[in-house]
């Protein structure tokens, strides 16, 4: 394995940088990953900005309070989740379908690089939520007989992708255990 | 002995049921569920309606039992050619198919009634996880003749050997068969725990979990009580109207003492009675498929651990019980051992030899002296030496607040300070052939043996905070174990992370061919 310059700083795009080998670079998701995650994250921030606004013009202004101080956090957080995070979170993900694992590595400040070997994988599902639908896009869910990790999910795969990827999982299980 | 009661269902001669002391059994479970029924009454009390309640209690009673006969009737189970049958269910049937080749083995438990009446509880251990909800009973026999579980169990072992054991596997009167298998005593004992050692464990598991009994008790009932409890005056007038006043004042530090000295005495009496309840006549011996183990005074229960579904063994101890040199061995599998404990603990209480030979019956074994051990960096230190900063803190806002009394949270640091650094200098690991050892902890020292077969995935972690010092964690999927302890190796320099990961899962997977 080549040492890497600084296990400390991060390569600016998919992942902190490690000490890979070139044949372990890691893979960007599909990029429409980002608009799933926008709209998923507008979905559910929206109606709580919504109500945080209603309870602070209603009740707060009732009760004399500062009114207008929720509403304006609310929007502004419910504006940074839906703009701003998305292609953030986008961009630390990364993947790599090698001989005999499968490695998918997320986030930054906390950072996540997961391994799981093909032969210990217990079962695999493909799955697809509505708005991934509305992009073409699915999820790989691999199952593994660990407590830690049981499930280790791999998020915006183009669906025959991920279909790909799940034959070939498959044909590599090897598992013993009843 | 009871008589063996295998109630044939016509037009299938095989299926049997369960044996009809079960529903005394149920009759004497329905005790703590009658608390169900206490708002009722107290409903009923308030109302004035004291004429109804018996009646009510009664109705209870019957419907309770009613249900649990038709429970009784509708359960049967039978010994098929490949599989284990199983019906039951009232409303909603029932049909469970356990393969022999999934049974890993049969576990038999026994309550204290239950030992009364010579029945037993036979579960069937599949590796799988066990029932999540209390209506789901899961697959197990509650209850049966013992001789017929026990000749179940042997009976079962032998279709998993593929031995030709006799269709009627089951005989009516589980005589025969029981003289005909193998008894548990011609096992190669591996470990047992004499009563004296029974008596030292005890000690150290000091626990004054009985007071907190008494405070919760005196909270709830000091209504009911005819004086004041914490009424100060009043158990100082008491101290006067007995005379005792002046001999308490000027003998006030024997009082202080002999306090300490009850406090102390109650914490080792209950420590040995729980430790006894628990572990009493330990019994430790190799089956042929596992590690069998029998255990308990007013419950015993009776498993075994299969060889080839351990994960992991643990060799654990305490600061204190490590001076003096015992140890104790747990098994971490699929299957969890009760509802407490996930972890099955085979060796509760020994020194270093005792438990050599239990890890070489799993073909494991402790590394030796010339492993070449890693050790943490000390930055892991830091997130647990935050963690002490909690207790300054509320100390502070209680100081704040007036309350002198909350200088009490200052206690908690030095442990904390303590068992960080120290911990993390014994936090160490290894990679000796095909197993990983990790060594950890301060307060709770454990050496933990894990075959690389056993890593199911492996995480590299790095938290904001390890990120400057370019330090990493790396997290193991084990089969077993809580899901709140995985085993880690923290303080590990990210490139030697993801290399020995790698290392790792590479070796994983050649053992596989893969």
């Amino acid at each position: 394995m080549t040492q890497s310059s600084s296990a400390s700083g991060d390569a600016p795009g998919i992942a902190p940088a490690t000490n890979d080998a070139p044949d372990n670079a890691l893979r960007p998701l599909e990029p429409q990953y980002s608009h799933v995650m926008r709209i998923s994250l507008a979905l559910l921030w929206g109606p709580i900005a919504i109500g945080a606004c209603i309870f602070d013009l209603t009740v707060v202004r009732t009760a004399g309070g500062p009114w207008g101080l929720l509403s304006v956090v609310a929007v502004l957080g419910a504006m940074l989740a839906v703009v701003i995070l998305p292609s953030r979170k986008y961009a630390r993900w990364g993947y790599a379908m090698l001989a005999d694992r499968l490695r998918i590595a997320r986030g930054y400040l906390f950072h996540v690089d997961t391994v799981v070997p093909f032969v210990r994988v217990q079962h695999i599902d493909v799955g697809q939520g509505p708005v991934e639908r509305a992009f073409g896009l699915s999820h790989l869910i691999v199952h593994t007989a660990g407590t830690h990790n049981s499930t280790v999910t791999l998020p915006g795969l183009a669906s025959a992708d991920a279909a790909a990827m799940r034959d070939t999982i498959r044909k590599q299980i090897q598992t013993d255990f009843a | 002995m009871t008589d063996a009661v295998a109630v044939p269902l016509p037009a299938e001669p095989d299926w049997q049921r369960l044996h009809p002391g079960t529903l005394a059994l149920e009759v004497l479970r329905l005790g703590p569920r009658a608390l169900n029924f206490v708002p009722a009454i107290a409903a009923l009390g308030i109302t004035g309606n004291w004429t109804y309640i018996v009646p009510a209690l009664g109705l209870f009673l019957l419907f309770s039992l009613g249900i649990q006969f038709l429970r009784w009737w509708r359960f049967r189970y039978r010994m098929a050619d490949e599989a284990f049958v199983i019906e039951s269910g009232l409303f909603a049937r029932r049909h469970t198919t356990l393969p022999f080749d999934r049974i890993q083995d049969v576990s038999i438990e026994q309550g204290v009634f239950a030992r009364l009446l010579g029945l037993a509880k036979v579960d069937f251990d599949t590796g799988a996880a066990k029932a999540k909800n209390r209506g789901d009973r899961g697959n197990a026999l509650d209850s049966i003749a013992l001789d017929q579980a026990e000749s179940l169990r042997e009976a079962i072992r032998a279709r998993r050997a593929g031995l030709a054991a006799p269709t009627a596997a089951v005989p009516a009167d589980g005589t025969a068969a029981v003289a005909a298998a193998p008894q548990p005593a011609d096992d190669p004992l591996l470990f047992a725990l004499s009563p004296r050692r029974l008596f030292t464990l005890g000690l150290f598991n000091f626990s004054l979990a009985a007071l907190a009994v008494f405070a919760g008790a005196a909270q709830q009932f000091d209504d009911f009580l005819p004086f004041d409890l914490y009424d100060v005056d009043g158990w100082a007038r008491g101290a006067e109207g007995l005379g005792v006043d002046d001999w308490l004042f000027t003998h006030r530090w024997l009082a202080v003492f002999a306090t300490l000295v009850i406090l102390l005495g109650v914490g080792f009496a209950t420590g040995i009675v729980r430790t006894a309840i628990r572990d009493w006549d330990f019994r430790l011996t190799r089956t042929p498929t596992g590690l069998r183990r029998t255990r308990g005074l007013t419950t015993r229960t009776d498993v075994v651990v299969p060889r080839r579904r351990v994960s992991a063994a643990i060799v654990a101890s305490g600061w204190i019980r490590r001076r003096f040199g015992w140890h104790d061995l747990r098994l971490q599998s699929l299957a969890s051992d009760g509802d407490k404990e996930r972890d099955h603990i085979v060796v509760p209480f020994g020194t270093l030899d005792e438990v050599d030979p239990v890890l070489a019956d799993l073909a494991m074994a402790r590394p030796g002296a010339d492993a070449d051990w890693s050790r943490a960096h000390a930055s892991e230190a830091l997130p647990a030496l935050l963690l002490a900063l909690a207790p300054i803190l509320l100390a502070v806002i209680a100081l704040l607040l007036g309350q002198p009394a909350g200088l009490l949270a200052l206690l908690a640091v030095p442990p904390i300070i303590v068992g960080a650094l120290v911990g993390i200098r014994r936090h160490r690991w290894a990679v000796v052939g095909n197993t990983l050892y990790i060594e950890r902890g301060f307060w709770t020292p454990r050496l933990i043996l894990l075959p690389t077969a056993s890593i199911q995935s492996a995480d590299v972690r790095i938290g904001p905070l390890m990120r400057r010092f370019g330090m990493a964690r790396i997290l193991f999927g084990v089969p077993g174990g809580s899901g709140f302890s995985a085993h880690e190796i923290a303080g590990i320099a990210a490139p030697t992370a993801y290399a020995l990961r790698d290392m790792l899962v590479a070796r994983r997977a050649a053992a596989h061919g893969g």
